[in-house]
């Protein structure tokens, strides 16, 4: 039937172009041009009386319904087309505009430091203990095998307050606070602020920070400080870190260790930092003296125990590549934005 | 300490080069810390650890490789050449009057010496060393020094008065130009030796230029001695004088190599200068301490973690000087030479093993853990959690030194109590232990704003240290208090953008983080009005329902800011902390979230600007009772149509109950119950 195929036809034209409808004014003249006075579905049903009677039904028919189909769907673009129009009209959105950023809070690098080293001790079951920084000699000296009159003080050299007292020059007083409280085992850190008169440079502070550890038990050796040292050493500054313990000497621990990593700046080349040798010290440790032992208690023919230390402010240095500890205590805003 | 290596080699016949010995020496304890080349020979510079005086010379460190290397030690000859008998000559004496400070004293006479420069085998071995050559009878003296450790003195005996040593104390106003050509005023206490009349020498530190030996010198007295350690100790520390000869005094010499040491020197002076040994006057006597030691040497193994043969065990300790008799199974008696007095015990003993077995070949293992159940304590997890909430709020953290000057310490009188000063300060600046953080805060503050950064928001965790107030008053131990603290400080722009455009930050921003840092620890504060001098508007803060104060938070006087140099508003709190981690919750439980609805109404109060927020929130509460929920300040505002010294608040309340939904009349009542209360306690009207 050709007025039905006329339909088909008419149909198809208005999809393809009611799609190509971009804004609402040619939309309109999609409206006009099938829907309005003389719009071509318009027309077909003005001249529906000319049809054969047999026709005239069908064909009404498939009109109607395609002119209903034809007005939803000029609707439905045209709520599109509105919504679209007016969020460009009103949004002047410049997506290139700097944003608003929250500012950034950030901790202090030795704070850091000290709580990674924190973490990695009691991913090993340490816990972690303090104690006083204003200290009487006992525990300073006295308890930890360090005779006053004795060259090996000049390493400790102290802050005095009034008779006893005196500003602690090492975290190992801690030590001895612990082992008073606490029957073995003991396994535990010592994070804190230590004081001792060296007048101010690039690598000399009146004031720093160490963390010291300390473990006792029935059987503990000195192969166990190694393996303690040695997970620590990699956990702290690289799986592919080499240690090595060299003999030295510390009061309160026998046999004592200086502990070397290969230097993280040239691996173990040779530079400036680790003055060409290879390697860099970071650490002190030892077999507890059994003379510390006898100091707190501790029967040293039952017990033996490790001890280590470390200073802080050397460890951030080393990790951050700081080469002057005064701009720990300096606080610029700039220098704690970047380590943080 | 300086070493040769070719003087080493005369003594240890090794084939290592210098620097696998540079390397194992290291390895063993005594660190090479810098190997130099003068001439043939290598010079080594050494750090030797105070616990070892016998390897501060060349025989104790040659001993020492003889050790590592496995290999016989070829001592020099200790004694006077044979077929010197003793000879008159002038006559000579010592006395002791210290007993305690010189426990032992010898004076040898060398007659008839031509004082020239020292052959080129002795001088090129000191010069190597870094010492000055004067001439032979000096040179020899250093020359022993180095090689065997025990320092040595030579005098010109013709000029001590009276021919007699005498050690005494120096006296009162006593004074001495030594060979520095110082002149260097004694005190009591110091020991000296002295002539007839006068000091001729610091004891252990250095001679006097006076009794020097000099090319005109025919006869010499050659001291050769032991001085305690502390007395030498003390002396050179009060004259600021250290020498190489106080150096290994004070580290303790070898007691039984005085006389030694007096042969050797001796020996080779006459052969130096042609002079003929004659009287050896000695006073004193040394109490030569015998160390012996049980040494399991099984139990050294278990100690170290290693596998120990019983043989290397022994061979390795006779190589050290000791001497070794075999006990039973895996027991040894050890005899312990006296140079060597540092040792005193068995684990000693298994440091000297450990250290020759080598510290890289003992293997790594894990101890077995002992893991708390509370790894850190709650004080610490509270700083914790008040950290990562400042760091999370935009507060960067700071660390100040915790010694401060008093002048700074005395910005804020109000805020020090009872401070702490230390007895030998290193300079003014750094004599106080922090009373308050202000102080270190606005520190801070002044060095960024001087570099043009004005915008700070920062935080610090220190104590406030102060003596204790009463006798017996609780402290952590140290005898003096240590009160954990948190110092905010704030200034400059709170933002500054596009967008809002520029604000300054204010005292309620402080009082807001403060507000928050509480809330975090589920703690209610409580603020009002305080006065400390220096710091305006200012608000004291403690615990809701609690007697003491935590804290304050206000402004910075200008005219404090001025003293750092800081010309902007600055915004300062200090918390006191102890207080707050008694109080603080950390735990965290669910609270069912409300099932029926609130209804919220406002009320719009026109008030005298006298009438504080504080007193009203106080009476809305108190009429409010459970039926509410939430009161929110929403305006504040003065100015424009609100009369003369009137300010308007419109508050925002939210009433409700979880057990039902409160009825229209209810809510009516109660609102209008706080709206009377509020009229009549405060004279408030409503817009």
């Amino acid at each position: 039937m050709e007025a039905l195929d006329r339909l088909d036809r008419i149909k198809d034209r208005f999809e393809e172009e009611i799609k190509k409808c971009g804004d609402l004014s040619r939309l309109d003249g999609v409206r006009t041009a099938y829907l309005g006075r003389k719009g071509e579905l318009t027309m077909i049903l003005r001249s529906l009386s000319a049809l054969p009677d047999g026709q005239k039904v069908e064909v009404a028919k498939q009109a109607n319904l395609l002119k209903r189909e034809f007005t939803a769907r000029i609707e439905e673009t045209r709520a599109g087309l509105e919504e679209t129009e007016a969020a460009t009209k009103k949004d002047k959105t410049d997506v290139t505009l700097p944003g608003i950023r929250p500012r950034a809070g950030t901790v202090h690098p030795i704070t850091g430091t000290i709580s990674r080293i924190n973490e990695i001790f009691i991913s090993l079951g340490f816990s972690i203990a303090e104690g006083p920084e204003i200290e009487t000699e006992f525990y300073n000296f006295g308890a930890l095998n360090i005779p006053l009159e004795h060259p090996s003080r000049d390493a400790f050299d102290t802050f005095y307050i009034k008779g006893e007292y005196l500003l602690r020059s090492h975290t190992s007083n801690v030590q001895v606070h612990v082992m008073e409280r606490q029957k073995p085992p003991v396994q535990v850190i010592m994070p804190g602020r230590v004081y001792r008169p060296d007048a101010v440079d690039a690598s000399h502070s009146f004031m720093f920070h160490q963390v010291e550890g300390l473990m006792v038990d029935k059987g503990v050796s000195f192969s166990d400080l190694k393996g303690v040292l040695s997970i620590f050493c990699r956990s702290m500054f690289g799986n592919d870190i080499k240690m090595r313990l060299r003999p030295h000497f510390f009061p309160f621990t026998e046999p004592s260790a200086e502990v070397d990593i290969s230097c993280i700046i040239c691996e173990g080349k040779g530079c400036r930092v680790c003055s060409g040798n290879g390697w860099l010290e970071i650490l002190g440790a030892g077999l507890v003296n059994p003379k510390v032992f006898e100091a707190v208690g501790y029967d040293p023919s039952e017990y033996s125990g490790y001890a280590f230390g470390m200073g802080v402010e050397r460890i951030a240095m080393l990790l951050y590549g700081v080469e002057d500890i005064r701009l720990f205590f300096e606080n610029d805003i700039r220098f704690l934005r970047q380590l943080s | 300490m300086k070493i040769s290596f070719e003087w080493i080699k005369e003594y240890v016949a090794m084939d290592a080069g210098p620097e696998e010995f540079a390397h194992r020496l290291t390895m063993s304890g005594s660190e090479v810390e810098a190997i130099r080349e003068a001439g043939p020979d290598k010079v080594m510079e050494l750090e030797i650890t105070p616990n070892r005086p016998d390897c501060l010379n060349i025989l104790g460190l040659a001993r020492e490789a003889s050790a590592v290397f496995d290999t016989e030690l070829k001592a020099p000859e200790i004694r006077l050449p044979e077929g010197v008998p003793e000879q008159t000559g002038p006559e000579a004496g010592c006395v002791i009057e210290n007993p305690d400070l010189c426990p032992k004293y010898t004076a040898r006479v060398i007659t008839g010496v031509d004082v020239k420069p020292a052959g080129k085998n002795v001088r090129t071995r000191i010069e190597a060393l870094g010492l000055r050559s004067v001439n032979n009878v000096v040179d020899v003296t250093n020359y022993c020094l180095m090689e065997l450790g025990q320092p040595l003195h030579a005098f010109d005996l013709d000029r001590i008065k009276g021919g007699r040593i005498i050690v005494r104390e120096a006296k009162k106003g006593e004074k001495i130009v030594t060979i520095d050509g110082i002149e260097r005023e004694l005190e009591p206490g110091m020991l000296v030796i002295a002539d007839s009349e006068r000091p001729i020498a610091i004891a252990g530190v250095m001679g006097g230029m006076d009794t020097e030996v000099s090319e005109t010198t025919e006869n010499i007295l050659l001291e050769s001695a032991y001085f305690d350690p502390g007395s030498v100790r003390r002396t050179a520390r009060r004259l600021g004088l250290s020498t190489d000869s106080s150096y290994r005094f004070e580290r303790g010499v070898d007691k039984g190599m005085i006389t030694g040491a007096s042969d050797r020197a001796a020996a080779l002076m006459i052969k130096e200068t042609g002079g003929r040994a004659c009287g050896f006057y000695e006073a004193g006597a040394l109490s030569l301490e015998e160390t012996v030691i049980d040494f399991d040497t099984e139990k050294a193994a278990v100690v170290l973690g290693v596998e120990l043969e019983i043989e290397w065990v022994e061979r390795v300790l006779r190589r050290l000087g000791m001497i070794v008799t075999r006990g039973e199974g895996a027991g040894i008696t050890v005899e312990v030479p006296s140079f060597r007095v540092d040792i005193k015990n068995e684990i000693d003993l298994t440091e000297e093993v450990a250290r020759i077995f080598g510290y890289d070949r003992i293997p790594a293992t894990m101890p077995k853990m002992f893991p708390a159940a509370e790894r850190k304590e709650f004080s610490r997890q509270v700083k914790e959690k008040i950290c990562g909430d400042l760091v999370s709020f935009g507060l960067s953290e700071i660390m100040t030194y915790s010694l401060i000057s008093d002048a700074s310490a005395g910005r804020f009188p109000a805020l020090v109590r009872d401070p702490v000063t230390l007895r030998n300060p290193l300079s003014e600046e750094q004599k106080v232990l922090t009373p308050h953080l202000v102080d270190g805060m606005l520190k801070a503050v002044s060095w960024n704003i001087n570099r043009k950064n004005r915008d700070l928001m920062l935080f610090e965790f220190g104590k406030l240290y102060s003596k204790p107030a009463a006798p017996g008053e609780e402290t952590d131990g140290g005898g003096y208090r240590e009160t954990p603290a948190l110092c905010i400080g704030l200034t400059g722009l709170a933002r500054e953008n596009w967008l809002e455009g520029k604000r300054n930050v204010d005292f309620y921003d402080l009082k807001g983080i403060v507000e928050q840092v509480f809330h975090g620890l589920k703690i209610m504060p409580e603020f009002r009005a305080m006065r400390i001098e220096g710091i305006a508007p200012c608000a004291g803060t403690g615990i809701k329902g609690g007697k003491k104060t935590t804290g304050f938070l206000g402004q910075v006087a200008a005219r404090l800011l001025k003293e750092y140099d800081i010309e902007q508003d600055v915004f300062v709190c200090q918390l006191e902390l102890d207080n707050v981690f008694k109080k603080a919750v950390l735990k965290n439980r669910y609270h069912s979230v409300p099932r029926f609805p609130s209804s919220v109404r406002d009320i719009s109060i026109l008030c005298e600007r006298s009438v504080t927020a504080g007193d009203i929130a106080g009476i809305i509460a108190e009429q409010g009772e459970e039926l509410i929920r939430q009161v929110d300040l929403i305006d504040v505002y003065q100015g424009g149509n609100i009369p003369q010294g009137k300010k308007s608040l419109t508050y925002s309340v939210k009433y409700g109950l979880d057990i039902r939904t409160l009825r229209e009349e209810e809510i009516e009542a109660v609102h209008s119950g706080i709206k009377d209360a509020l009229a009549k306690q405060l004279g408030v009207t409503f817009r």
